[in-house]
């Protein structure tokens, strides 16, 4: 469903220029749940933004359902591939109701119907008629996340990008968040690539996982590989020790891999 | 931190107070209207800016209701009773002509407020389109749009003004006009400070990830949240645009005699202003109340509409 | 710290039943509503999910809670004295001498305009009577205990110009140099790495251990908390609904502590459906 080859992605010019992807290659098979993890620098929303064509200064190759994307996306593409984002306090307009941001997206790609789209979408991420003409600042993190998710879902798309959606959250919401989006993506036969630092997120929402350090990458391995610890990189074991708490003796052992 | 339900609210809510403060709208207008008044109620709790409020109400009362509320014809002439002092047959005297200063005072309230309509209903909106298009196109298109903000703002705005309406002649349109002109440059730059601020959200890359043309967003995402700081900076600078006309006037450049524009009022007083202070003092008391009361409401709409407390 | 250990020492805080309230437009709202522990020379770690009061707690120990604030207490003594009775000026003293506080992000509780190095200094000049050359010894003494590896070069960088990692073991060393006798660390690690998180902890443990400090680790995240600290007070709603140590964690009995537990999405569990907490509404009056 999603094939990159070689990206690399740098920002700014001559000798200033930090090269924040460093030639990754990977693929994501339709209907799969992709985890993309690494710690901050690594490079992985920086693969997730060239990919859902927010950032256009990137060489290699992307291809979403077949279709080779550059730099400028057509139209028709954001029907196929949406994305949510990690603050649910920035990522709504604070002036729009729900309805309004909603009925954009209809609007925009001139589908019809649209009360009874809003309704759908509204009930498929587990809020009702009732929050539909709430302004931002009237929902709590969990409902304005709602609201990001069902908003990349009014256009039916079949790629969701996700952003480290839960990583602002408190932790009872995370749960629910996870689980509305286990749901939706049986439902719809979404393809998910999630983008997050935390190795039990991945481990409870993806089938498979590519680990980024510095802008390269690392090592992939299937989420049955994780769990049993069975990592063959010095990072990835090193990032799997960090995640399962404090321990003086291992804090000790911590290395830079550059 | 108890969980929302998502079930609308059981009772129906009584009265309109509770329709506009619920919140689960039931509409669009709801939705709007509830905003508006949580708006007032917050702006409400500023008494000084509620005093600005009832200034500027009065201003406009004043002028609808001129023809009714002047006790004398504002052109009335009456050379046997020229530069009395206040009295009960003229509260605020006459002036060199006889004519009563109250009335044409009343009347000039007209001419203010259309001077500070035009203005703003120009200056800003021109202001507004260019900082938004300059903040979100960056680039070249952000570099020559700015510089030529820049050269006007270079410009002090009386002098600026004095050339229009040299090129153009005297009179009061065109005394708006240059007025009008001179003054888009700041809201240019307020209006590009904020969508510089915005343009990175991640409200405008989901916008941008829909499909939204560039249009779209500067209308729909951008320009709405410009608005605020708009709104105040232009309430705030009501004060000089009305002082501005007022030194027009002054210098014989603005408003044409008879016309009762208080800055010409004031101009032809000047020099009974140690005998007959009243004839220059009048309209300078109204010039005064009136913009004191642009800045209190300014003030108070800053506290309210402060887009950071959002 | 073995209890014994504890026992000898005569507790460094305490606190009963503190309550902070703020004035809002439908009367005082409490943020904190009755709060009692005590805490020794040992690492207690107070977690909550946000609007439990947590940070606020942390706040008012060291009387930082801004007015229309209001923060009373039956009892919040440190080391005996009363910090509600206590004078301006006697806060001043205790603020930063005995009583000290880390907070999230350096990015924000950095001077930007200054160098880290003088920042130091004058964290400890301001505590004591030393000139600025003793000032920028001990500063660079500091700066190597929180193991920065290059001391005199750092000294002279700007806030901006260090990674959050290094930024917030700078903060640790502003905070430790007059020597204090109760760290109160608010989210000291959230904004960090997993590896950094795991090495900010290291120094932070090394140096409560060796200066006998007491310590209150103010987190959302009950993991972490549970693998640094000895105690743990779990909060809600501005209550504390759960006290226990550190080990006896999973033998939690409150219903909220146990469902916070449960919706953790653990990396060796088959992925599934987590249960969600539903949060019932006789846990706000427990």
């Amino acid at each position: 469903m999603i094939d990159i080859r070689n990206l690399q992605v740098r920002f700014g010019q001559g000798a200033d220029a930090v090269t924040a992807v460093d030639g990754v290659t990977l693929s994501v098979r339709e209907g799969e749940s992709f985890g993309l993890v690494g710690e901050s620098g690594s490079g992985k929303s920086t693969v997730l933004r060239a990919v859902s064509g927010l950032n256009d200064e990137w060489t290699g190759r992307i291809a979403v359902a077949g279709m080779e994307q550059g730099p400028k996306r057509q139209k028709s593409f954001y029907k196929l591939c949406q994305m949510v984002f990690q603050d649910p306090y920035g990522s709504l307009h604070p002036r729009h109701t729900v309805d309004r941001i909603l009925a954009e997206p209809i609007a925009i790609h001139g589908l019809g119907d649209a009360n009874a789209r809003i309704d759908r979408v509204l009930r498929d991420v587990g809020l009702g008629p009732a929050f539909r003409f709430r302004y931002p600042h009237q929902l709590s993190g969990g409902q304005r996340q709602r609201v990001a998710i069902a908003r990349a879902l009014v256009l039916e798309p079949r790629v969701l990008l996700l952003d480290e959606p839960t990583s602002a959250l408190d932790v009872s919401v995370q749960a629910e968040i996870l689980n509305l989006l286990r749901r939706l993506r049986a439902e719809h036969g979404l393809t998910l690539v999630l983008v997050t630092h935390n190795l039990a997120v991945v481990a409870n929402l993806c089938d498979r996982l590519a680990v980024m350090n510095r802008g390269r990458l690392v090592e992939e391995m299937s989420v049955e590989e994780l769990r049993r610890g069975a990592a063959r990189e010095p990072y990835t074991l090193q990032l799997l020790r960090a995640s399962q708490g404090y321990d003086r003796a291992t804090a000790e052992s911590f290395r830079d891999y550059a | 931190m108890t969980a929302r339900t998502d079930t609308p609210s059981a009772p129906r809510p009584a009265g309109w107070r509770d329709w506009l403060t619920t919140d689960t709208p039931q509409s669009r207008a709801q939705a709007r209207l509830g905003r508006a008044w949580a708006g007032w109620t917050a702006f409400r709790r500023n008494r000084l800016a509620v005093a600005g409020l009832l200034i500027v109400l009065a201003l406009v009362v004043v002028a609808a209701l001129a023809p009714v509320l002047a006790p004398h014809h504002p052109y009335a002439q009456d050379l046997n009773n020229r530069l009395m002092p206040p009295s009960a047959a003229h509260w605020l005297g006459t002036d060199a002509f006889g004519r009563d200063i109250l009335s044409r005072l009343i009347h000039g309230a007209r001419l203010t407020l259309m001077i500070v309509a035009l203005v703003a209903a120009t200056a800003p909106l021109a202001g507004l389109i260019i900082g938004t298009v300059a903040g979100y196109f960056g680039g070249w298109v952000d570099t020559v749009l700015m510089r030529i903000t820049d050269i006007a703002l270079a410009f002090p705005k009386l002098i600026l003004a004095l050339a229009f309406v040299a090129a153009l002649g005297p009179g009061i349109e065109n005394a708006v006009i240059a007025i009008a002109i001179t003054s888009w440059p700041p809201y240019a730059r307020i209006a590009r400070a904020e969508t510089l601020t915005v343009r990175r959200s991640d409200f405008i890359s989901a916008a941008r990830l829909q499909g939204a043309s560039s249009l779209r967003i500067i209308l729909g995402h951008i320009m709405p949240l410009c608005v605020a700081s708009l709104i105040v900076r232009t309430t705030l600078d009501m004060a000089g645009v009305i002082l501005t006309a007022a030194g027009l006037g002054f210098l014989g450049l603005g408003a044409q005699p008879p016309l009762p524009e208080w800055g010409a009022m004031i101009a032809s007083g000047r020099q009974y202003v140690l005998e007959q202070w009243w004839v220059a003092a009048m309209p300078g008391f109204a010039i005064f109340i009136v913009s004191l009361g642009f800045n209190l409401l300014g003030d108070g709409l800053r506290d309210v509409l402060d887009p950071k407390g959002d | 710290m073995t209890d014994q250990k504890m026992a000898d020492d005569a507790p460094l805080l305490e606190v009963a039943n503190l309550r902070v309230a703020f004035p809002t437009r439908t009367g005082m709202a409490e943020a904190v509503r009755g709060v009692s522990f005590t805490l020794g020379r040992e690492k207690l770690g107070i977690v909550g999910e946000s609007g439990s009061g947590k940070s606020m707690t942390g706040r008012s120990i060291l009387r930082l809670v801004p007015p229309p604030g209001r923060v009373t207490a039956d009892r919040l003594a440190f080391n005996g004295e009363d910090l509600l009775a206590a004078s301006p000026r006697r806060l001043r003293e205790i603020r930063g001498r005995r009583i000290a506080m880390v907070m999230q992000d350096p990015k924000y509780s950095l001077n930007p305009v200054m160098t880290v190095g003088r920042q130091i200094a004058e964290a400890y000049r301001v505590h004591s009577k030393a000139g600025a050359a003793e000032a920028k010894r001990r500063a660079l003494e500091m700066l190597a205990a929180v193991r920065i590896r290059d001391p005199e070069r750092v000294y002279d960088r700007y806030p901006h110009e260090v990674s959050g990692g290094m930024g917030q073991r700078i903060m640790i060393a502003m905070m430790l140099i007059p020597d204090p006798d109760l760290l109160i660390a608010d989210e000291p690690t959230s904004a960090l790495d997993v590896t950094v998180q795991m090495q900010v902890l290291a120094i932070l443990d090394d140096l409560c251990s060796q200066r006998g400090m007491g310590m209150i680790f103010v987190s959302h995240d009950l993991n972490l908390v549970a693998s640094f600290c000895d105690r743990i007070l779990i909060m809600y709603a501005g209550r504390v609904v759960e006290s226990c140590r550190a080990s006896e964690l999973h033998a939690a009995r409150h219903p909220y502590t146990r469902g916070l537990l449960a919706s953790l999405p653990r990396i060796d569990e088959p992925p599934g459906d987590l249960p969600v907490l539903t949060r019932d509404p006789a846990w706000l009056e427990a």
